[in-house]
């Protein structure tokens, strides 16, 4: 389908088109006219991906800038789904058009999943596959073959050298599959291709980390231009992932490995003096110009990078008493002795960096300066003495990082040790963690750097709360709701059980007997009546195993297993794509299974419930973050003192917004259908936080329910939607022909046109309208005369 | 004299931790090299080192040794004399990193330069590869004795020349510290009042949702609002209850109280008893006219003949219920608002409550004495 939004000429790869794709194009097409940030939350399964790509993309070949865009997704399978959508949309832009463009579209993923070579793929972890591949890429071991060592190499890396550096891959969008095979065809490295050939091509689709990770984000993104468009998807974890990314986490046992790192390192440095002085010399002469001053471009097989420097102090020369080799290694081991007499400490310490580097200089001497620069020396050292086996220096890296951080950042951060496990743990087994409170520091550089940054999801309500945690502005903040012919799924509220007790999670009464007994009917009621597959969300796995030990006492598990098989999920990923897999299964062939998962576990975040896989989702307490543990709370006190978000609202949102997203993996699509149950009393108030388009569905009588009462609405409901239902009935209400959308269009056209000419009619009273395409009310539609109010008290009352 | 152990001294004790596993895992934590003790006789074994040769041994063998004055290190090989007053508890685990902060200490002390001080910072980074340079031959130098004393001499020497410097710099840094120091405890400080104010901010939003949830909910018992409607309702008869309802009265009480949460149960109470009396058909309603007074007899010339006669007064006739009904005639039209009872919604009830009074004044006037109402509001027509 072929339309025009304003002036732009967009085309879309279906013959039909939901209300909402067209008003998400709208929206997004003005973030992107005006150059700012925008926040929007369209409900799943509605085709959000496809209208942000199918705009954008006419967006970058209309206009003459040709924007980039780069498109942040979580998982693996969605960078997938989304380039497979972009290659479909390419296909059909070509046909329609009649020509192909000159556009090329391409996927990063980790050298795991890209690699080629006959014996490093065979490798199963990440950071082994990573640091062979370095060992067999890098500089200067092809200096060494060139010198005529005996080096291994790899070949489809050196293929690469053989060809143009800006088309190591004709145009088009290659999947990752299909760069796989085009590698293989060609003998060339997928993953180099398209790390090189990063700078162009139009859409770039990879992972958060890329961009938000500084420690990657540096090498990988550094090239791209201001105005990139950036889109992170799903990204209602966002501010976690920012977090995490500058957070680290320091054992014992990593102390003692990048002890032995050290201890490498300086064996090393001894036998490179005994041999080749004048390298270690080389090195020497370039720090004293300058980490970057020598113009020595980080290139792509770079050890690491430098977490967060900011960039006038990498022209800043390296301090005199890091420069020498050795200097640096017995600095790093006075900072390395240091820790681990921290470590010793038996009582929970929680401080901040200026006062830990206070009484680190109290104690070793060591500056805040040199301190700093301890990551990037380190990236230079390795890189000097030519290391090959780099994933023993790891945890020195980690150290290393840890230190240039701590002497970064002065707020945002906070160093808690903690000695136990837990409270009641008696051997030690200390963990420093050196945790990042403020996700705007991560994410600040993208914000900084790009001038369209898109955030969006499937449940990121309340929007204003990630502007506000992020640290930025937007644009545009919208929440549509799901046009529907029917009402094809059921959200509800289960706050009491059939014989009135009121169920709840709270750490009062979640393990009465009453209280798991009523969650247990609750189970079993639903299990009777849901057709195929249910899925059940517990807020922890501890709770969760608690509470099936007590069914199984009940005998509850052996009522549901009258009517559904009942699969568990366990922290082990094996184990847990076993069960989904054994689910599905039971699901196609009519057996019908339970799922019980749990609300931050993997299943929650990644798996879709479509059709026959989930018919009802029920959510069992509110998936409340463990409140005690030390980061959270050093987190929400940040939080409160900086953004002046309160702990309960913080602890609330973070709850819902999980909640919503177990609740939105049932419904994939608007011929899907199913119910959501929420069964805690808490949720009776909560229920505003969940996302519009859910509440919006959420019917008042049914907010506050009790097991029988929620068991007959979802027997009528799952009645009603056993009709048949024709893709015809959808059509004009929540799916658009061309002639609908023109249709809308045309109306749209004359509403401004009116709302112009009255303007033009009564030009001073039009002063308080905002113009902002009309949509905002100047608030005298809710303001009430006084009367009116009197007499609304005298009927309440 | 001691025993001289044979134990080497070793460079690294505690710092790999990763002995040889198995039987002989003991550490040199767990294990006093002089005397042999391990951790697990002397739970609380603590290990002592001496700065002259950071030989360490368990603070047992150090009374043992050294309490009756100097003696030699108990080590084979070592050569210093010790003194029980050098010895002390270790910061580090590998004791030549301990070593090497002593020895730093020392020359941060002379070599205390800051970036101030130097034109360029080259210049201040050459500066501080030199120190570092020294204090590499001081603590590294190893066998290589005569570096370590040109190090040592360069120190000294350094030291003499720049008296002024250094002592103005450890001022300055002095200073510095003090300043950082304070800084960082009013910075904890402010976190605290923070943490504290926040802590009051939530009590008291607590508190306030309480009160106004209070608020609401007497409101609702003693309806401000209904209350307005229901004088109006009755305004007819002025004043409307004279036997209220328990519950009624005790919200009425409250409207006195202005609200004081605690005293609503305890009028509640108090009342309690009070209520129960006898059953009233028309839950406490008051048939008593308020705007007129009946009297026994009105003067009028017309009636007094009708009053007197016994061919009506045989019959049952009684004249006092002719004075009753033209003076409810007469008065029931008065304290209806048209306007107001529109506004309420209410005028039906009214009309029914004015029927209800007239057959409660018929009630009335069976008995045989009407007790004269007190409120006067209007003359009496016949007089």
């Amino acid at each position: 389908m072929k339309f025009n939004i304003d002036d732009l000429p967009v085309l879309f790869p279906y013959p039909r088109i939901y209300p909402e794709q067209y008003a998400y194009m709208c929206d997004l097409k003005k973030t992107l006219d005006a150059g700012g940030h925008c926040v929007l939350e369209m409900p799943s399964g509605t085709g959000k991906t496809v209208s942000l790509l199918s705009l954008i993309v006419a967006y970058q070949q209309h206009y003459p800038e040709h924007r980039k865009l780069i498109y942040c997704s979580r998982t693996m399978s969605e960078i997938e789904k989304a380039l497979a959508e972009l290659k479909a949309l390419m296909k059909y832009r070509a046909e329609q058009l009649g020509y192909e463009e000159d556009f090329r579209g391409l996927g990063l993923t980790s050298r795991k999943n890209l690699c080629l070579h006959p014996s490093v793929k065979r490798e199963k972890s990440g950071a082994v596959v990573d640091a062979r591949c370095r060992s067999l890429t890098a500089g200067f071991v092809k200096e060494k073959k060139e010198r005529g060592e005996d080096v291994e190499l790899c070949v489809y890396h050196d293929n690469l050298d053989l060809l143009e550096p800006h088309n190591l891959v004709p145009n088009g969008v290659w999947t990752l599959d299909g760069l796989l095979r085009y590698g293989e065809e060609h003998k060339q490295c997928p993953y180099f291709t398209s790390r090189r050939m990063m700078q162009f091509c139009n859409v770039i689709i990879y992972s958060y980390h890329y961009l938000l990770d500084p420690k990657i984000a540096d090498r990988v993104s550094k090239e791209l231009s201001k105005d990139c468009i950036v889109v992170f998807d799903e990204a209602h974890n966002i501010d976690n992932v920012c977090i995490e990314s500058l957070s680290t986490d320091i054992t014992e046992d990593s102390l003692r490995k990048a002890t032995r790192g050290a201890q490498n390192l300086e064996r090393k440095i001894n036998e490179m003096r005994e041999t080749d002085q004048q390298q270690l010399q080389n090195e020497y002469e370039k720090l004293v110009e300058g980490l970057r001053g020598a113009g020595e471009a980080r290139d792509e097989d770079a050890f690491m990078a430098n977490p967060t420097l900011p960039d006038d102090l990498l022209k800043e020369a390296v301090p005199g008493n890091i420069r020498r080799a050795e200097h640096f290694v017995a600095f790093l081991k006075r900072f390395i002795e240091y820790l681990k007499t921290r470590m010793k400490v038996r009582q929970v310490i929680s401080e901040t960096p200026p006062s830990f580097l206070a009484h680190l200089k109290e104690y070793t001497f060591i500056e805040k300066k040199p301190l700093r620069f301890c990551a990037e020396r380190l990236t230079s050292l390795v890189r000097t003495l030519e290391l090959t086996n780099i994933e023993d220096y790891q945890p020195l890296q980690e150290v290393a990082t840890f230190a240039t951080l701590v002497a970064t950042y002065e707020k945002g951060f906070l160093l808690i040790l903690e000695p136990f496990e837990s409270d009641t743990a008696e051997v030690p087994n200390p963990v420093l963690h050196f945790t990042c409170l403020d996700a705007a520091i991560a994410i600040k550089p993208v914000f900084d750097r790009f001038s369209s940054v898109v955030i969006t999801s499937g449940t990121i309500s309340p929007l204003e709360m990630y502007p506000k945690m992020l640290g930025f502005s937007t644009v545009v903040q919208e929440s549509y709701t799901m046009t529907l012919a029917r009402d094809s799924f059921l959200p509800m509220i289960v706050t009491r059980g059939s014989d009135q007790a009121a169920i709840s999670t709270s750490f009062q009464v979640r393990n009465e007997p009453s209280v798991v007994r009523n969650y247990g009917n609750l189970l079993t009621e639903f299990a009777r009546i849901t057709p195929d597959g249910m899925v059940v969300f517990f807020p922890s796995y501890l709770y969760m195993e608690s509470i099936i030990s007590m069914w199984q006492g009940m005998g509850i598990l052996d009522e549901v297993w009258k009517y559904k098989l009942i699969l568990v999920e366990t922290p082990d990923a094996q184990e847990t794509s076993l069960a989904l897999e054994t689910y599905r299964t039971a699901c196609c062939n009519g057996r019908g299974a339970v799922l019980l998962c749990v609300a931050r576990g993997k299943v929650s975040e990644g798996i879709d419930f479509d059709h026959q896989y989930g018919r009802t989702v029920l959510c069992i307490g509110v998936p409340f973050q463990y409140t005690e543990s030390r980061i959270l709370k050093a987190r929400l006190e940040f939080l409160r003192e900086t953004y002046r978000i309160r702990e309960n609202d913080f602890l609330s949102f973070d709850a819902m917004r999980h909640a919503a997203q177990c609740l939105g993996r049932v419904l994939r699509g608007k011929d899907d259908y199913g119910i959501m149950v929420l069964a805690d009393r808490r949720f009776q108030k909560k229920r505003s936080q969940l996302p519009k388009w859910i509440n919006a569905k959420l019917e008042d009588k049914n907010d506050n329910l009790s097991t029988d009462m929620a068991i007959g609405i979802a027997r009528t409901f799952l009645r009603g939607m056993a009709q048949p239902f024709r893709a015809k009935d959808q059509e004009g209400i929540s799916t658009w022909s061309w002639e609908d959308l023109q249709r809308h269009q045309e109306q749209l056209a004359d509403e401004q046109i009116r709302e112009l000419r009255a303007r033009q009619d009564a030009p001073d009273t039009m002063q308080g309208v905002v113009a902002n395409g009309g949509r905002v009310h100047d608030g005298s539609d809710y303001g009430m005369d006084d009367d009116e109010e009197e007499e609304m008290m005298a009927i309440s009352a | 004299m001691s025993r001289k152990p044979a134990v080497a001294p070793r460079a690294s004790i505690g710092g790999g931790g990763g002995g040889v596993p198995g039987a002989l895992a003991i550490s040199s934590d767990d294990m006093c090299p002089v005397c042999k003790t391990i951790r697990y006789l002397n739970k609380d074994m603590e290990f002592l080192i001496n700065p002259e040769c950071y030989h360490p041994m368990c603070s047992n063998c150090v009374n043992r040794l050294f309490n009756d004055g100097p003696n030699q290190c108990p080590y084979a090989g070592c050569h210093q004399t010790l003194r029980r007053k050098g010895f002390r508890s270790a910061f580090f685990g590998d004791l030549t990193v301990e070593r090497e902060v002593d020895i730093r200490r020392r020359v941060a002390a002379v070599f205390n330069q800051v970036e101030d001080d130097f034109e360029t910072l080259g210049d201040y980074n050459d500066y501080l590869q030199q120190v570092e340079d020294l204090t590499f031959d001081l603590v590294f130098s190893g066998a290589d004795e005569g570096r370590r004393r040109k190090a040592e001499a360069n120190l000294q020497q350094w030291e003499a020349e720049h008296k002024a410097d250094i002592e103005r710099n450890k001022k300055a840094g002095r200073e510095a510290d003090e300043t950082a120091r304070r800084r960082l405890a009013a910075e904890r400080e402010a976190a605290r009042q923070r943490r504290l104010e926040a802590a009051r901010e939530a009590e008291e939003e607590r508190l306030e949702r309480v009160r106004s949830n209070e608020e609401a909910l007497d409101q609702l018992a003693k309806g401000d609002g209904a209350a307005k409607v229901q004088l109006k309702r009755r305004g007819q008869q002025g004043r409307p209850v004279a036997a209220p309802a328990p519950e009624a009265d005790g919200a009425a009480e409250v409207t006195g109280a202005a609200g004081r949460l605690s005293i609503r149960g305890l009028k509640e109470k108090k009342r309690a008893p009070e209520s129960t009396g006898p059953y009233d058909p028309f839950a406490g309603y008051d048939f008593h006219p308020d705007r007129y007074k009946l009297r026994d007899a009105f003067a009028s010339d017309w009636l007094d003949g009708f009053a007197r006669d016994p061919k009506h007064s045989t019959g049952g006739y009684d004249v006092r219920e002719y004075y009753a009904r033209a003076m409810f005639d007469a008065f029931s039209g008065m304290g209806v608002f048209i306007g107001d009872e529109k506004e309420t919604g209410s005028l039906d009830m009214s009309a029914r409550e004015v029927a209800d009074f007239g057959a409660g004044m018929a009630a009335e006037q069976s008995g045989p004495v009407v007790a004269p109402s007190i409120r006067m509001e209007v003359d009496d027509v016949f007089a």
